[in-house]
């Protein structure tokens, strides 16, 4: 059943490139591509700019081999050839908050090879973010890059104008939020595939216009039936996910996706920022506080109880692990990560991802998952 | 210089690859006097097969090649193991596909993926102490763990890459030009087991053991390291799920004892052994899921 409630965010997510040229042509602002979720884009907000993340295409493409290695994750090399490809020829600049160090060789190469790039910054935000001195770094580097913003544009960007940002984008974390917690229940009426239109969308949209549409689909949800089986609740695990053949291959065999920890999904907007009189200081923490990727997160691996109570809390029967092929930081939390989910009763499904992914293959473990946790009728 | 050129004879074209298609059933038995007829159809990369089960018995099967589209194969193989006992279709209650072709058969009740199925159909040939299962099919290679009844607990396929599975058997049989249903008793014919060949790809295997022979292997030594090397790659899939007691080899590589015995070596246990053929494990346990369902709706063939 469609009813077309989430029609808007798939249409942002397919036209996207579209979108962010109608916004320069109706707003005269500038268009900034960021790399990674940890980019600060209270500032870019503030400074009247669109930040619009950097996602790959899924397609086959022969133009990352002579700038990155070929086992440098896919989503480095499909970031890198949307780039190569002229697909972000309206993104005047180009930013990277530091996260893995082979997404910071796709930045490097980006900024060198992207011809319309005018203008480039890198946030080196403190991978040890455990650290006591964690924050007071962060905070450097986040006052610095906002009086990079106010040289670039020739105009400051003051407490208030900081302070306004933080509030649109903390109230788009938080209907985001409202919406992700609609999956609690049994036979939720938002499936996993519309969930991640909508937390992945917040990453390219004007936030005001999402925060809009947000409510607008939160106002009608009370009264949706969605009436499909829901099946079994899964949870996903990895890093950057927009792979929604994937996804509805899963929703079409038998299972609902509850829940995810992913940068495209509640990775990127779990947490406020708290109040404080200095916004600078308010952002910084923010970014350190939020659930971590595996790259900031030692020497505690804060993740593996955050995971778990997220596949609680959501009442998830089982998790499947989207590792990027080559992704390390994720490779090197996989065994310990699976062992906490298992030992605490939550059985995983490992599959390995590219730019493009075998959909067959991938729906013969994904269905033979399944009957490992179902199928009784036939024993 | 006049060469002497020989007159142009077309060599004859012998296919080493190809394997040996069955059609058995139980001579003993009628399936006229069973209550309730299952079958189980398997279309797999490679071969295909159909297992008639008759009250939760073994009857017959047919096992055969895929052809070029799945619902064919799924009837010829059916029709093979029907006309060898002389039954129709709607002689038979209940019909579960399995295999990659699974959602294609034509005249199933029920998918079930292969994963489940051979471990069921393990379970029935290896019986109730089977726990690890090794599939080796044409173009995959699966590591299954299973409880007691057969239901699968935990899994791993190979991704990506149909080195170690039986199309790369094939394509060694036909570059050594030998039957392959000998290269496994040939593969101990050697009077010094070799290291195992570099490269189990089936696309570079033929630069490989080419390049053997011109070391001053021969041909038995070639297919030694090819099996060692297979061997090495399955083990290694079985490694990273964990092997338990109860070990069993299901697919058509089961029948080749150059690759059985030597992932037995490595794994220091040994294989359970089948009087049935291990290609038909897959439809065997589709064929068995079919009878528990039909037990299970208490629907029984009108006598």
């Amino acid at each position: 059943m469609n009813d077309g409630l989430f029609d808007q965010f798939k249409t942002w997510y397919e036209k996207r490139h579209d979108y962010a040229r109608d916004w320069k042509a109706r707003t005269g602002g500038q268009v900034v591509a960021t790399m990674c979720t940890y980019t600060p884009e209270e500032l870019l907000i503030a400074a009247g700019m669109l930040p619009v993340r950097v996602l790959g295409a899924h397609e086959p493409q022969n133009v990352t081999e002579p700038h990155i290695f070929g086992m440098f994750c896919p989503f480095c090399r499909d970031s890198l050839a949307q780039g190569l490809l002229g697909r972000f020829d309206y993104a005047e600049g180009v930013t990277l908050t530091q996260s893995c160090i082979q997404y910071r060789q796709a930045f490097n190469s980006w900024r060198m090879h992207v011809p319309t790039v005018t203008w480039d910054y890198y946030l080196p935000m403190p991978n040890d973010v455990q650290s006591p001195h964690a924050r007071k770094a962060h905070h450097a580097e986040v006052q610095a890059f906002r009086e990079f913003l106010e040289a670039l544009t020739g105009k400051k960007i003051t407490d208030e104008m900081l302070q306004e940002s933080i509030a649109v984008v903390d109230e788009n974390r938080r209907l985001l939020r409202e919406l992700f917690d609609l999956r609690k229940v049994a036979d939720p009426q938002v499936t996993g595939v519309e969930a991640l239109y909508a937390s992945l969308t917040a990453q390219f949209i004007d936030k005001r216009e999402h925060n809009e549409q947000l409510k607008k689909v939160l106002a009608a949800l009370p009264n949706r039936n969605l009436n499909r089986p829901e099946g079994v609740r899964f949870m996903t695990i990895g890093s950057e996910n927009d792979d929604i053949a994937f996804m509805a291959m899963i929703e079409s065999v038998g299972g609902t996706i509850v829940i995810d920890d992913q940068c495209s999904g509640t990775r990127y907007f779990w947490n406020e920022s708290l109040p404080e009189a200095d916004p600078i200081k308010a952002i910084a923490d923010r970014y350190c506080d939020r659930p971590a990727c595996p790259t900031k997160d030692y020497p505690n691996h804060t993740r593996f109880d955050h995971v778990l109570g997220l596949a609680k809390d959501y009442n998830a029967r089982a998790a499947i692990f989207l590792q990027q092929k080559f992704c390390d930081p994720h490779e090197g939390d996989y065994p310990d990560l699976k062992r906490h989910l298992e030992d605490n009763g939550i059985p995983t499904l490992f599959l390995e991802f590219d730019i493009t992914n075998p959909i067959g293959p991938f729906r013969i473990r994904v269905e033979a998952f399944l009957e490992t946790l179902t199928e009784d009728e036939l024993f | 210089m006049n060469a002497q050129v020989a007159e142009a004879v077309a060599p004859e074209k012998k296919e080493f690859w190809r394997w040996q298609e069955n059609t058995w059933v139980d001579e003993s038995k009628d399936w006229r006097d069973a209550k309730i007829v299952t079958c189980g159809i398997d279309v797999g990369s490679v071969s295909s097969q159909a297992v008639i089960v008759c009250d939760g018995e073994l009857y017959g099967y047919n096992s055969m090649r895929t052809g070029n589209n799945s619902p064919d194969s799924a009837k010829n193989a059916l029709q093979g193991v029907m006309d060898k006992c002389g039954m129709k279709l709607e002689d038979i209650t209940y019909v579960v596909g399995t295999g990659y072709g699974r959602v294609n058969v034509p005249f199933a009740h029920k998918a079930i993926t292969e994963i489940a199925c051979h471990a069921r159909g393990a379970n029935y040939m290896g019986g109730n102490k089977v726990r690890t299962i090794l599939d080796m099919g044409g173009q995959d290679c699966k590591a299954i763990h299973c409880d007691e009844k057969g239901k699968v607990t935990n899994f791993l396929m190979n991704d990506k890459c149909a080195a170690g599975t039986g199309r790369g058997m094939e394509v060694i049989s036909d570059l050594m030009q030998i039957p392959i249903g000998e290269l496994g008793p040939r593969s101990f014919d050697v009077r010094e087991e070799p290291e195992a060949v570099s490269s189990v790809c089936v696309v570079f295997a033929k630069s490989e053991a080419l390049a053997l022979l011109k070391a001053g292997y021969t041909k038995n030594m070639v297919i030694a390291a090819y099996c060692q090397a297979m061997a090495e790659r399955v083990v290694s899939l079985l490694e990273r799920i964990g092997v338990e007691e109860g070990f069993f080899i299901t697919g058509g590589i089961a029948k080749n004892p150059g690759v059985v015995k030597r992932i037995e070596r490595l794994l220091g246990i040994q294989a359970i052994d089948t009087q049935i053929d291990s290609q038909i494990a897959g439809a065997l346990g589709a064929a068995l899921f079919g009878y528990t369902l039909m037990q299970k709706q208490g629907a029984a063939k009108a006598a």
